[in-house]
């Protein structure tokens, strides 16, 4: 036995109140981790946006397309390494309506050159580029819609209506969290071809790579200038500006999240302060005992804080054991399927692991401090008399 | 072994100040074994609690083990109860988180002892109060004049010169208040413990070589 394991004990002293408070503590760090985690993966797709790509859309608005040549003119721009463009599909799996996934008409070569953090085997890339009805498929897409190589799909088209017959080509996965693993990509040319005459030739956005990163303000710059004098004129921004700008348009929802976050704070400071002061009184008369036997104000309040701390870290343990299966592996397998355009990428980042366990030790022990202090500063005859 | 010379003590209730030891002279010999009675209220917790050093007189002086305690520090106060000072409350005050041998140890953490020696010092203390076969037990576990024994061998653990005892029969039944009295005296005469106790009951009183009655803060 050493002062550390009698503070320990102190925590398992009161079992129903102790397992409550943990519990609950359990759960608001549960909250607390999924909140955070929202926040981080929107902030994941900032942070891992190529920091080399542009996107160039329609002045006027991102559903208005451009002329096919435009891309052309984009590749001849100063500073651009390479273009390549995609038009929004919008298809539907008549067999899954619920699901949603994007679906993008693409032209291969130039885009798995553009997106270079696409991964694809070989023999897949071949088969793709080869089969004009052929669609590359992201892994948690074709696991979703348990899609394999050699299907056949068809898929309802809403902007380009009726029924269109793909078979997959292939499976891609990423090697940088960029790019979105729930696509559908097919030919461009196969859709270009099936349509009406006059929306032929038409591309939803270009992207296009610059030779340095640095300059793709400039060059986006460039690239708009260039169009100024035509009848249609461009918008262009970098990936990262891209999602930026979303975060921008999401900015309420995130000081939302940031209010929420703090008021779970405050509940944990709560929980604990209300167990740990309750604990605290019940035991005046031992820490009286304890100064009798020759023990210091400072061996008292250590036992107590050590005690916060204890009960700080269980609960902060159990929270985060709690979080794993429920945020990672539920909700966010769920969300990366369903919504990975948004979240690509959503999983409990270490840094939001080891705040939420910062935080249940440090409101914990924090929480205990005035009780520690009241306890410790009694006389020791005050503190024994608690018994008569 | 204890010297009180014109002893005061008083209390501040709110406005009021109330005189709960009125110069009080007393004199315990060495290896004496000796017995303070008096009605409720009359002072006998507050003057053992000077004597053990839990507590300040207002004026006076209190010597024991040849250390005058009025003019110590807390922490020095701290310090000697831990060195010559062995406690017995009425109402044991084991530890509940820690069995029977933990509860005798625990005096001893503010030591520099090794836990392997202080172990086997808790066991000694636990054999003298004839309990070691109870070492692991809870105090919950144990009756009301066994954890008496276990708080008995926790202040005997560092080995005392003094030991103050308030009322340890005042929960117990006759034949456990037997035992009781009977273990202090085996320490008093055996193991030449000093040992000043408060009690109601003149049966165990009658246990000690001197009795002192307080009344109204004065001895009679
Ligand atoms: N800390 C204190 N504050 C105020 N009054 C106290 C305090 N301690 C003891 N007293 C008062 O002093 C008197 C003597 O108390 P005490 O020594 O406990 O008596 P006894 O042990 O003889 O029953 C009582 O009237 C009690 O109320
Ligand atoms: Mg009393």
């Amino acid at each position: 036995m050493n002062l550390v394991s009698l503070a320990v004990r102190n925590v398992g002293r009161n079992r129903f109140r102790t397992s409550l408070t943990v519990l609950g503590v359990a759960v608001a760090v549960v909250a607390f981790v999924l909140l955070r985690t929202v926040i981080s993966s929107m902030e994941v797709a900032v942070t891992h946006a190529a920091h080399d790509r542009i996107g160039i859309r329609h002045k006027v608005s991102f559903i208005m397309q451009l002329p096919r040549r435009y891309v052309d003119t984009v590749r001849q721009t100063p500073g651009v390494h390479s273009a390549t463009w995609a038009n929004w599909f919008g298809g539907k799996d008549p067999r899954n309506p619920r699901e949603f996934f994007p679906t993008m008409a693409v032209d291969p070569p130039s885009f798995l050159d553009v997106y270079d953090e696409i991964a694809v085997s070989p023999a897949d890339r071949e088969r793709w580029f080869a089969d004009r009805q052929g669609a590359l498929v992201g892994d948690q897409l074709a696991r979703l819609l348990h899609l394999r190589v050699g299907d056949t799909v068809t898929l309802a088209g809403t902007i380009y209506p009726g029924n269109w017959v793909f078979h997959v080509s292939g499976i891609y996965t990423t090697t940088r969290r960029s790019m979105d693993r729930s696509e559908f990509l097919f030919h461009w040319d196969y859709l270009n071809n099936a349509i009406p005459e006059r929306r032929r030739d038409q591309v939803g956005w270009i992207i296009a790579r610059v030779d340095n990163p640095r300059q793709a303000t400039g060059v986006s710059a460039g690239i708009d200038r260039a169009f100024d004098v035509q009848d249609i004129q461009t918008l262009s921004m970098s990936e990262r500006s891209m999602n930026l700008s979303f975060m921008g348009m999401m900015s309420g929802v995130l000081a939302a999240i940031n209010v929420i976050s703090g008021i779970i704070l405050l509940i944990l400071l709560m929980l604990f302060g209300n167990t740990m002061s309750m604990g605290v009184r019940e035991r005046t008369q031992e820490y009286g005992v304890l100064r009798a036997l020759g023990f210091l104000p400072k061996h008292i309040a250590g036992f107590i804080l050590g005690e916060a701390a204890a009960l700080g870290l269980t609960a902060g343990v159990l929270g985060l054991a709690l979080s794993y299966p429920f945020v990672q592996y539920g909700l966010g397998r769920w969300l990366e399927e369903n919504m990975g355009s948004m979240v690509p990428y959503f999983r409990i980042e270490v840094a939001t692991a080891a705040l939420a366990l910062g935080f249940s030790l440090l409101l914990g022990v924090a929480a205990a401090v005035i009780p520690a202090l009241r306890a410790s500063r009694l006389t020791v005859t005050d503190a024994l008399r608690r018994i008569d | 072994m204890v010297q009180l010379t014109n002893v005061v003590k008083t209390f501040q209730r709110g406005a009021e100040v109330i005189t709960v030891l009125d110069g009080l002279n007393v004199t315990i010999a060495e290896g004496s074994f000796e017995a303070l009675m008096g009605p409720s209220g009359s002072g006998k917790s507050t003057l053992l609690n000077l004597v053990a050093g839990l507590d300040r007189a207002t004026s006076g002086v209190v010597n024991v083990a040849g250390q005058d305690l009025t003019t110590m520090t807390d922490g020095d106060l701290a310090a000697f109860r831990a060195r010559y000072i062995g406690f017995i409350f009425q109402s044991y005050n084991l530890m509940p988180v820690l069995t029977a041998l933990e509860n005798v140890e625990l005096p001893l953490l503010l030591t520099k002892i090794p836990s392997a020696d202080r172990k086997k010092r808790a066991a000694t203390a636990l054999r003298v109060v004839g309990l070691e076969d109870r070492a692991n037990h809870y105090p919950r576990m144990l009756s009301g004049g066994q954890e008496q024994r276990v708080a008995i061998a926790r202040a005997i653990v560092n080995d005392p010169k003094i030991i103050v005892a308030d009322e340890p029969t005042g929960d117990l039944d006759r034949k456990s208040a037997d035992q009781i009295l009977a273990l202090l005296e085996k320490l008093n005469k055996d193991f030449k413990k000093t040992i000043v106790m408060v009690t109601h009951d003149p049966e165990a009183a009658s246990h000690a070589r001197v009795t002192h009655h307080l009344n109204k803060g004065a001895f009679q």
